[in-house]
């Protein structure tokens, strides 16, 4: 483990945060943190990185006193506190903005920046005030809000924008951001990153949470990776590359390019016809995919991407409209004759659709098959059949866990999104249906689903593939549809000088439609 | 990484059997507080605990028909406590086991009273008679909350009292007995009866008959309804998550009405073997009660046949050894029913099994 103290800003100073030997063990034996010995720099922008489950975000929680220390400390300008609760750690300046950003969506911006110091008698909340003090607060710091807007009704940005401002308002030195771009558009990332620049420059301390690399080493002074809850290594950011923190991260060399082969085409495995679905009803949507092609879905979230993609799984009625699958119409089929047909289905929301927690991997793998030989016969289950084809799934699938009865609550997030991928690929689709396939994931599973996601295409396999994360779709997809407001504002056939800047500008509506149909295919 | 997936095979194996004990420490702790915390209630009202504790303790076992009465009652909780966890393992939070507890009595005491029939197959055909009345008092429910979206608590709670209210009314009225000054309908025609356990040993086991190893095959037909039909298989998919049942394609509704109509059919047996078993003819408020307790039993028995079975037997030696208590010492049977809200909070409230966990992490970290 290396600490540098020299040549950062503020070097003189003792850190403002310092955490030393800090160790978080869970009730049941588990080590969340151990042994981190971490020291922020006053005026610094530091980012911890790291797979999920690395220890990252509970670090942040030991230091914002969400979580108890088992043992260590944590020492703050030089003189070590106890922090119990994060109204300790707000009173000594450390603040957190949440991934999900706990806000009040009932509230008004101004109302939830102010909750907890509300201006005004004990008996009564001066609204005035708030929104003045707000808005006062907000051109101070350069972080536009509109204070009287319902937090429900505010942008993901803006919602973010009134988190921070909330701790700046309570009198953070020290500003956590836990994966703080995980929701935002590439615009919106680089607006939040300018801010964020801004407030260190002023004299502001930020600790970075994230797992992306190239944002980290956009943005950040220095890089702390974490992998197992142990520090492995802190950098100034000059001195790294992207595959060297990958590595670190992973504990081994990762590439997320993927080798691709070449298919022959089978034309019109999907065919979307005046598809209108819930999301809105004055958009038909229109397209195809291919049997060994993989066509991505952009689109900031919430613009009817979801809605498509339930109702070409089964799960919403369409309004309108022809679905057809090899030419077969399966527009009023439900989801189990779809399944039968030959749909897979990765649902962006896996704790919510794609397993039932509770119970085991076997059960979660087979939950498509379990009626058929040979894991039943004649309503009768066959378990060690079950385990065994799971046992199987799992070694395939490289999924990590001692037995087949583990339940599926105990995996990491990757490697639960592993078993859904295992039990929707092993069937053999025709069609795969994957939404937000690596949400959540870390980096080197992400690797594994991308080489399946690909090879179910190399198989023969039509894929739609719907995500937030337009690297992933860049790298995947042979083709690209962009949505915004329910309908496909863009499309592109061919990948070849396409960016990131200009799929994002499609999304936001700045670009005109395009149709890239005539001119390249 | 979880830890789970670092871990290897043996070592999962080991933790996995440590949670289960940790998990039947729990249980007997939560036991042992309930007992000394009434222990402790019964000293500041100025009684004699010890007294009351040795009848409650030893008076069950002291005598053939105190275990007679005891394994009469272990029978009705245990179908009862099983046909609650039918509807709980799939998810459903049914109340409704007194309803169909009484309308499976009632539909097995009509046939039983009127209709002659040779003894070889008169008490089956009472008792199917019985169950199916249970299923359709359960499918209703059932289809209310599967198709219609009802809640599934205020559905079955209401439906217990219409039909408790028919219940009442009938025996009170068209099948009252010409002969018993009491409130009660005429015996059942003796072909009906169930197998009293006294025939059979001849030890005068008071009213314990064959419907307790009824109630035994019953937990492993539930065993294996649950872990080994595909039927279970849907079922415990839906109670582990109902999104995830529809996503992948299983017939959740459906599912759901079959627990209930199962459910329903296994509280109606419970209702044949008060009516056959112990009573031989209907009375008011046979049962008052019991079907909570069904409830209770289930979460003593973590919704797990063999658990069921033993809290069954732990709940009804409480019950008789309660009144074992109320008629030796001068401490009442409310006592057993203190005893159960103890049980039902800290069961419910999964506290103590956290306890253990915790001080056995504490002492590991030492």
């Amino acid at each position: 483990m290396t600490i540098d103290h020299e040549g950062a800003p503020g070097a003189g100073h003792p850190p403002i945060l310092e955490l030393r030997g800090v160790e978080k063990m869970y009730a049941n034996g588990v080590f969340a943190v151990r042994g981190v010995d971490l020291a922020i720099n006053r005026g610094e922008i530091h980012s911890v990185i790291g797979e999920n489950g690395a220890g990252k975000s509970t670090l942040m929680k030991l230091a914002y006193g969400l979580e108890q220390l088992t043992a260590g400390s944590v020492i703050v300008d030089g003189t070590v506190r106890s922090i119990g609760s994060p109204l300790d750690a707000i009173k000594l300046g450390i603040g957190m903005v949440h991934q999900n950003l706990e806000l009040v969506p009932s509230l008004t911006v101004a109302e939830n920046i102010v909750l907890g110091a509300e201006p005004g008698s004990p008996l009564w909340v001066n609204r005035r005030d708030a929104a003045d003090a707000t808005r006062e607060l907000a051109d101070r710091v350069q972080l536009p809000v509109n204070p009287n807007r319902q937090v429900s009704e505010a942008s993901v940005g803006t919602r973010q924008r009134a988190a921070i401002l909330k701790a700046l308002g309570r009198g953070a030195r020290v500003l956590i951001l836990d994966e703080p771009t995980a929701v935002l558009t590439p615009q919106e990332s680089d607006e939040l990153f300018a801010a964020v620049r801004r407030l260190r420059d002023e004299g502001l301390t930020v600790i970075f949470i994230s797992h992306k690399l190239d944002e980290v080493r956009e943005i950040s002074d220095r890089i702390t990776v974490m992998r197992q809850g142990r520090l492995i290594a802190t950098h100034h950011t000059a001195d790294t590359t992207e595959a060297g923190l990958a590595a670190e991260m992973v504990g081994r060399a990762v590439s997320l390019d993927v080798e691709r082969g070449n298919p022959i085409l089978t034309p019109d495995v999907l065919r979307v016809e005046d598809l209108v679905t819930s999301h809105s009803p004055d958009h038909a949507l229109e397209f195809t995919v291919a049997g060994g092609e993989i066509v991505g879905i952009a689109g900031i979230e919430d613009n009817g991407q979801g809605e498509l993609m339930a109702t070409l799984a089964g799960l919403l009625p369409a309004r309108r409209g022809i679905v057809t699958l090899n030419d077969h119409d399966i527009t009023r089929s439900t989801v189990k004759q779809r399944r039968d047909r030959g749909v897979a289905v990765v649902s962006e929301d896996r704790l919510r659709d794609g397993a039932a927690l509770s119970l085991g991997i076997d059960l979660n793998i087979v939950v498509d098959r379990y009626d058929r030989a040979p894991y039943s016969s004649w309503g009768i289950l066959r378990p060690s059949v079950i385990r065994h084809a799971a046992a199987e799934l799992m070694a395939r699938f490289r999924v990590k866990a001692p037995d087949a009865t583990v339940p599926m609550s105990a995996l990491s997030g990757g490697n639960m999104q592993k078993v859904i991928i295992a039990r929707e690929l092993s069937s053999g689709p025709l069609l795969l249906l994957a939404s937000q396939p690596t949400r959540g994931v870390d980096i080197g599973a992400m690797q594994f689903i991308y080489e399946q996601i690909v090879a179910a295409r190399d198989s023969g396999a039509a894929v739609l593939l719907a995500s937030a994360d337009l690297t992933e779709l860049l790298t995947l997809s042979d083709r690209l549809l962009v949505m915004r407001n329910g309908h496909i504002v863009a499309r592109f056939d061919s990948l070849d000088g396409i960016t990131e800047q200009i799929v994002g500008e499609h999304m936001l509506g700045v670009a005109a439609h395009v149709d890239t149909r005539g001119g390249v295919s | 990484m979880t830890t789970v997936e670092m871990e290897d095979r043996a070592a999962f194996r080991t933790q996995r059997r440590n949670s289960a004990l940790i998990d039947i420490a729990g249980v007997l702790l939560t036991i042992l507080i309930a007992l000394v915390a009434a222990f402790v209630i019964v000293a500041m009202l100025g009684k004699n605990p010890v007294d009351a504790f040795t009848a409650l303790i030893t008076g069950p076992l002291e005598r053939p028909n105190r275990i007679g009465n005891w394994l009469e009652q272990t029978t009705t909780l245990t179908i009862l406590g099983l046909s609650v966890m039918i509807p709980f393992r799939t998810g459903q939070i049914s109340i409704g086991a007194e309803g169909q507890l009484y309308l499976g009595a009632l539909a097995g005491a009509v046939v039983a009273i009127l209709l002659p029939l040779p003894l070889a197959v008169a008490p089956i055909v009472a008792t199917v008679v019985a169950m199916v009345a249970g299923g359709v008092a359960g499918a209703i429910p059932g289809v209310m909350k599967a198709r219609l979206g009802a809640n599934e608590i205020v559905a079955t709670l209401m439906l217990n009292v219409i039909i408790v209210q028919i219940f009442d009314y009938l025996v009170q009225n068209l099948l009252r007995s010409e002969t018993s000054t009491a409130a009660v309908s005429d015996q059942i025609r003796s072909e009906y009866a169930w197998l009293r356990l006294q025939e059979l040993t001849g030890i005068p086991l008071s009213r314990a008959n064959v419907g307790l190893l009824v109630a035994l095959v019953l937990a492993g037909l539930v065993w294996l309804l649950m872990s080994r039909t595909s039927l279970g298989f849907r079922m415990r998919i839906v109670g582990g998550n109902p999104e995830f049942a529809k996503y992948a394609g299983l017939p959740v509704a459906r599912t759901i009405e079959w627990s209930f109509i199962l459910g329903g059919a296994v509280a109606g047996l419970a209702g044949a073997h008060l009516v056959f078993g112990v009573f031989s003819r209907l009375e008011p408020a046979m049962a008052s009660g019991l079907a909570f307790l069904g409830i209770v039993i289930a979460l003593l028995g973590r919704n797990n046949p063999v658990g069921i079975v033993l809290a069954a037997a732990f709940y009804a030696y409480l019950r008789v050894g309660g009144d074992v208590m109320e008629q030796q010492t001068d401490v009442g049977s409310e006592l057993i029913i203190i005893i159960q809200a103890m049980i039902v909070l800290l069961v419910t409230a999964q506290a103590l099994p956290m306890i253990v966990r915790r001080l056995r992490a504490k002492r590991k970290a030492d």
